[in-house]
């Protein structure tokens, strides 16, 4: 039956096989090119924040951006491109061709049929996520060693950690009971795209869930120090304590700025501090990466199994 | 004697729609060539599936004793393999399997092992279909429509295959077909299906052999159809007149009556006689009966 899975799916496993290879070496050639960089024209001291390292850091940033904008569609469009061509004509494509009449009715059973196909190809599925994210895990530290972002921008947060695998498995179990339900492979690999990003989207406004977020009442800026922390909400307080939606006109006047300009809001805003007023922000702290990362990895994980278990229970009722 | 190869008891399968096969009791003895017949839409592929495990009875139970191996309608094959790799995925999908024997029959059909299956002729797709089949060596071989879409020579050809299989290894058959003059040949038992309703099974030289083409003067006719369709030995299967004449299929011995002319049937028209008129019936333990 292994031979019988590595036959009918050798090409997508070759052709993700072949993508992870040449991004692999994309980001290799990229690190060791900015390796190289940094050992020829890094000021002593450098990396690091003295104003003598500001030009490497812009030029390791502008080489960054270059391969991040390869890769910042990563996060959505490679579950949906893997629930699309691994899940869907599993057995789409045998409904759709007939041939489940000629699989299911060899003596092999149905349910070893299955069993080994979604535990062949969904370990194949996780192994090429982790890969991925161990890929890019390795690839950035060499660019952004002291900036961290992994956690703030959910495209990053979606790209290490256990995230990639997670969301390749849910692709992978979304396309395969999309299969069975419509049992057509195009139609399910519609379904899988837009329920990819229906997820995705719906994930990323839950998140601000996963976890009790932390609340520190600013006095002199209203921007966080730690630039990576996820804002959940923002309020003024008055000098009294209480939160309130907006501090009227009479406290300290706001005039309106011009163009790109901030000077009359950061004068509004000096004005309102001066005056006992603190800016009250709810935000999660990096540090909360990891149960992100969990949360997240369960509840794909979950999902992937519940739709896995209703995949295999339509395929065994028999209704050819 | 060997026990029935295929059992089916009160079967009923059903579709959203309703009901495609309904009180269905039949038993296949082993070692024949059952030809499965009747109109589109009869339930004959909702049998087989039945029978082969691809669709679970709603209702009563069908037994195959033995394995039984199946081609479904269309022969479907997996079209981007080689048939080298189609003998693998047999191999690989089976227990019981005869690598030799395959590939001894796709040499004698002069079917290359390196082409892919998708740019076989359908003659030689079906051959391929056949060659899986028949190398698990079955007790049962299961066949729906195997003849359909193809050409003379290549029904022939298939045909005359199953046939070879049949005088060397014994094993019995269950083939559909809507077209009964392609099985008048080969098959030894006649089965019957109309409207999700089994109407005839049995051997098909007794079923011949029991029945009589009657025609005779119109004015006669009331003499054999009196009470319930049966009047003493006779039993009406169907009818048809015209201003003067009557025709019609009986089971039983022939009217002594000399005005009335007997023949035997032939399979063709003892079919169309029971499709024609779906209420007559001619089971074994009716058979007794109508004796």
């Amino acid at each position: 039956m292994i031979w019988v899975t590595w036959r009918q799916h050798r090409a997508q496993i070759l052709l993700t096989a072949a993508f992870l290879a040449a991004l692999g070496l994309l980001l290799l050639g990229s690190a060791i090119e900015a390796t190289l960089y940094v050992s020829g024209h890094a000021a002593p001291g450098c990396p690091g924040s003295a104003p003598a390292c500001a030009p490497l850091e812009v030029a390791l940033g502008e080489r960054y951006d270059a391969i991040y904008s390869i890769f910042g569609w990563m996060p959505l469009v490679l579950p949906a491109l893997i629930g699309a061509f691994w899940g869907a004509p599993l057995l789409g494509r045998e409904y759709e061709r007939g041939t489940h009449r000629l699989a299911w009715t060899q003596a092999v059973p149905v349910w070893r049929w299955l069993a080994v196909k979604l535990a062949v190809l969904g370990g194949v599925v996780v192994a090429g996520g982790l890969l991925l994210s161990l890929m890019v895990s390795l690839w950035r530290p060499v660019f952004r060693a002291g900036i961290e972002s992994s956690f703030g921008n959910v495209g990053v947060f979606n790209m290490v950690g256990v995230a990639p695998a997670a969301w390749w498995l849910y692709a992978f179990a979304l396309g395969t009971l999309a299969g069975t339900v419509l049992r057509r492979t195009m139609p399910a690999m519609a379904l899988v795209v837009a329920g990819v990003a229906v997820t995705m989207f719906t994930l990323f406004a839950l998140s601000e869930h996963y976890a009790t977020p932390e609340r520190v009442v600013l006095s002199d800026t209203t921007v966080l120090a730690d630039p990576d922390a996820r804002l959940v909400g923002a309020t003024w307080v008055d000098p009294s304590g209480r939160e309130i939606d907006s501090p009227g006109a009479e406290v300290c006047p706001r005039r309106v700025d011009a163009g790109r300009s901030n000077r009359n809001t950061e004068a509004w805003e000096k004005c309102l501090f001066g005056k006992g007023y603190g800016y009250a922000v709810s935000y999660h702290p990096p540090t909360m990466f990891w149960r992100f990362q969990w949360t997240e990895a369960g509840i794909l994980l979950l999902a992937s199994g519940v739709m896995g278990g209703l995949a295999v229970r339509r395929t065994l009722r028999r209704t050819a | 004697m060997r026990p029935p190869v295929l059992e089916a008891t009160g079967l009923g399968v059903r579709y959203r729609r309703g009901w495609a096969l309904r009180d269905c009791s039949l038993a296949l003895p082993a070692g024949r060539v059952a030809a499965l017949v009747g109109p589109n839409g009869a339930g004959k592929t909702t049998l087989m599936h039945a029978a082969v495990g691809l669709l679970a009875p709603a209702r009563g139970s069908v037994v195959v004793r033995g394995q039984a191996a199946f081609v479904a309608q269309d022969k479907p094959l997996y079209e981007t393999f080689t048939v080298a790799e189609m003998l693998t995925f047999g191999r690989r999908t089976n227990l019981r399997w005869d690598q030799p024997a395959a590939l001894k029959r796709l040499a004698g059909l002069d079917i290359p092992l390196d082409r892919k299956v998708g740019r076989l002729s359908g003659g030689q797709q079906a051959q391929v279909a056949l060659t899986i089949a028949l190398a698990r060596t079955p007790d049962l071989l299961v066949l729906d429509e195997p003849l359909a879409n193809l050409d003379p020579v290549a029904r022939h050809d298939v045909m005359r295959a199953i046939m070879a299989e049949v005088a060397e290894h014994g094993l019995s058959v269950l083939l559909s077909s809507h077209v009964v003059s392609d099985l008048e040949e080969t098959c030894d038992w006649l089965v019957v299906l109309n409207g999700g309703r089994l109407q005839v099974s049995g051997d098909i030289e007794d079923l011949l052999a029991g029945h009589l083409v009657l025609t005779g003067p119109a004015e006669l006719a009331g003499t054999l159809t009196g009470a319930g369709g049966s009047m003493g030995r006779v039993q009406v299967v169907a009818a048809s007149r015209t201003a003067r004449q009557v025709r019609m299929l009986v089971r039983g011995e022939p009217p002594l009556d000399p005005r009335w002319r007997a023949r035997q049937p032939g399979l063709d028209e003892l079919v169309m006689g029971y499709l024609r008129s779906p209420e007559s019936v001619a089971l074994p333990g009716l058979a007794q009966v109508g004796r």
